[in-house]
């Protein structure tokens, strides 16, 4: 089929404009991982693009000798692994439970885990629930509080009532009983959506902050991006100490830097480079979710 | 009726319960353990409702502290910032909804546009990573693109040429709202087609070719035929979007707000925070809260009712 004029200035413009859309996209995390490679004296004169002008791999030395640093990577990684699998464990046992035959109050049960998805008491009252149960500075908030998630369910759910019924029939006349049915055939036969919701799951758990910001003051429970934060804030808090000393002409103010640029920047690299190698395998999984999602709509 | 017999039938109403769950005792010990989490950290913590209704006093506890209705309620209006933080809400909510709205609607058109499937994927794929950053990665990376050193403004510099003195516009409350609206869109706009681009893959290819034989252009046919079979999603994201017209984003203006800007930035979410959590005021905070999430349901509830009466599509 021929491509009027018209329609071949369209096609290139729009590449165009998405060849734009990658620049926009790219350029900050290229200049960061530039800064992280760059020297931290160096990075203060500014200037630097999508390459090191003097390379170095100090930062990410200094990066990896603190201890505040690897613990929170050793918080983060676990707290990923245990939500994820007891989340994931929790959600689907529902999901699968809620699509037996023959289950009196299955309506009830429904309403009552749908509710709690649109009405919430807030920041407060649950602060004081935790505090009750002793979850404030405790590592298990990164675990129990956000266990079951009412979507995911329903995602799972929607999956799980496409798998035929001929296939738990004959497994029954065998004599296995739902339980043994569900971790023998129905979980294998699941993996694409379980592998959807891990992920959401893991992702959210990685990229979480709020929680430690809100629930917890002890610095040895302190997640990567809460880490991250902390370090953002100090470091732009002393750029205004730099800046007011500078206005104020103020020469004799040695303004020490805590954390230099490129250490920040290597530090937020290595905070989001285990989900920037990874999504990009694994996008249709992400993509599957949302159209499942929506599908039930 | 006798006692004898209305006992008989209570204890049959209580076996039958008992019946109905051992038939399918499997299926309610798999649901069991979700039930008991809901349970406890999502219903028990309506419990702290109350404090809504107290002048909550530490030291006496959640019962002996003094009942004060819909005073804190009441509050709203009277508390400093407060007003100026319903607006910011507000205004930043419209702005975020409503301006970035037609986006991620335009990108999914142009992306269907791609013709090479390599190059469409290639794009797309970096179109998606902002979405999985945290909010705190795209803040930081803000930062250091927006520093007097930064990209920002070596780039403004070469635009503008000499005379342009480099400043940092996170340092600004001029700044804040464009600031917030560009991450926004910065980082959401690529995954934010994905719903759109489905359910323009769902379009029956045969209208399109209808079209064309009936001589009908390109630009016709996105209006008369994409557009049209989109309605459906595009009204339903719009309504589960409504909410964020009150609640905005807390970690990504938690994040941006610094000394400069705090005081004339605040919005509701972050002055729960800092009033709540960070001053104690446990009770004001809880009120706060939950007319918030009134308002929230409310606003889901409305724009549900009116799509189901003009568009006949609506959530449940």
């Amino acid at each position: 089929m021929k491509q009027s004029l018209s329609e071949k200035n369209f096609n290139m413009l729009n590449i165009i404009l998405m060849i734009l859309i990658c620049i926009v996209t790219l350029y900050p995390y290229l200049n960061q991982l530039a800064i992280s490679f760059n020297d931290g004296m160096d990075t203060m004169m500014g200037g630097i693009t999508v390459y090191p002008r003097k390379f170095t791999t100090e930062s990410y030395k200094a990066v990896f000798s603190n201890s505040d640093f690897l613990g929170a990577v050793f918080i983060s990684v676990t707290r990923v692994l245990l939500s994820t699998s007891l989340s994931l464990l929790v959600v689907f046992s529902a999901a699968y439970g809620l699509t037996r035959k023959n289950l009196n109050y299955r309506k009830e049960i429904t309403l009552f885990l749908m509710i709690p998805a649109y009405i919430s008491a807030g920041v407060i009252p649950a602060y004081m629930l935790f505090r009750y149960l002793n979850l404030i500075n405790s590592y298990w908030i990164y675990i129990f509080p956000g266990c079951f998630a009412f979507y995911n369910m329903v995602i799972i759910r929607s999956f799980l009532q496409e798998i035929p019924e001929s296939i738990e029939e004959s497994a029954k006349i065998d004599g296995a009983n739902d339980i043994q049915i569900m971790f023998m055939i129905i979980v294998p036969l699941s993996l694409p959506v379980l592998a959807t919701v891990a992920l959401w799951l893991s992702v959210g758990s990685w990229n979480d902050w709020t929680t430690t910001l809100m629930y917890i003051t002890d610095s040895d429970l302190f997640p990567l991006q809460y880490l991250m934060m902390r370090l953002i804030k100090e470091s732009e808090t002393a750029q205004q100490m730099a800046l007011e000393a500078t206005m104020n002409k103020s020469a004799n103010v040695i303004v020490s830097k805590p954390t230099s640029e490129s250490v920040k920047a290597a530090t937020l690299i290595l905070t989001t480079l285990p989900i920037i190698l990874v999504y990009p395998f694994l996008q249709k999984y992400f993509i599957k979710g949302v159209v499942l999602g929506a599908v039930k709509e | 009726m006798n006692s004898a017999r209305s006992l008989e039938m209570a204890m049959e109403t209580k076996n039958s319960f008992f019946q109905n769950i051992k038939r399918q005792k499997y299926a309610y010990l798999l649901i069991l353990p979700a039930m008991i989490f809901v349970f406890v950290f999502s219903y028990l913590p309506l419990a702290g409702i109350i404090l809504a209704f107290k002048d909550f006093d530490i030291i006496k506890g959640v019962i002996n502290s003094p009942w004060v209705g819909f005073d804190n309620f009441i509050a709203i209006f009277t508390y400093p910032n407060m007003l100026r933080a319903i607006k910011n809400t507000l205004i930043y909510g419209c702005v975020i909804l409503f301006g970035g709205f037609p986006f991620p609607i335009i990108l999914a058109l142009l992306f269907n546009e791609l013709k090479n499937m390599r190059f469409k994927k290639v794009v797309q794929t970096i179109a998606y990573m902002p979405h999985f950053l945290s909010w705190i990665s795209v803040i930081g990376l803000f930062y250091t693109f927006l520093a007097t050193e930064g990209a920002f403004n070596q780039i403004m510099a070469w635009l503008i040429g000499s005379g342009y003195i480099a400043k940092n516009p996170l340092m600004s409350e001029q700044h804040f709202l464009p600031i917030i609206f560009l991450s926004h869109l910065w980082k959401s706009v690529g995954w934010s087609s994905v719903i759109f681009l489905a359910a323009i893959a769902g379009i029956d290819p045969t209208l399109y070719e209808a079209a064309t034989v009936d001589g009908c252009g390109k630009l016709k046919q996105v209006w008369h035929i994409t557009m049209p079979c989109i309605k459906t999603t595009v009204i339903i994201v719009l309504v589960m979007s409504l909410g964020t017209l009150v609640n905005t984003n807390f970690e990504q203006v938690y994040g941006f707000q610094n000394v400069y800007t705090q005081e004339n930035t605040e919005v509701i979410n972050t002055l729960i925070y800092r009033q709540g959590i960070q001053n104690g005021k446990y009770s004001l905070a809880t009120a706060f809260g939950l007319a918030q999430g009134f308002v929230t349901l409310t606003l889901l509830l409305v724009s549900n009712a009116i799509s189901k009466k003009l568009y006949e599509t609506s959530i449940w």
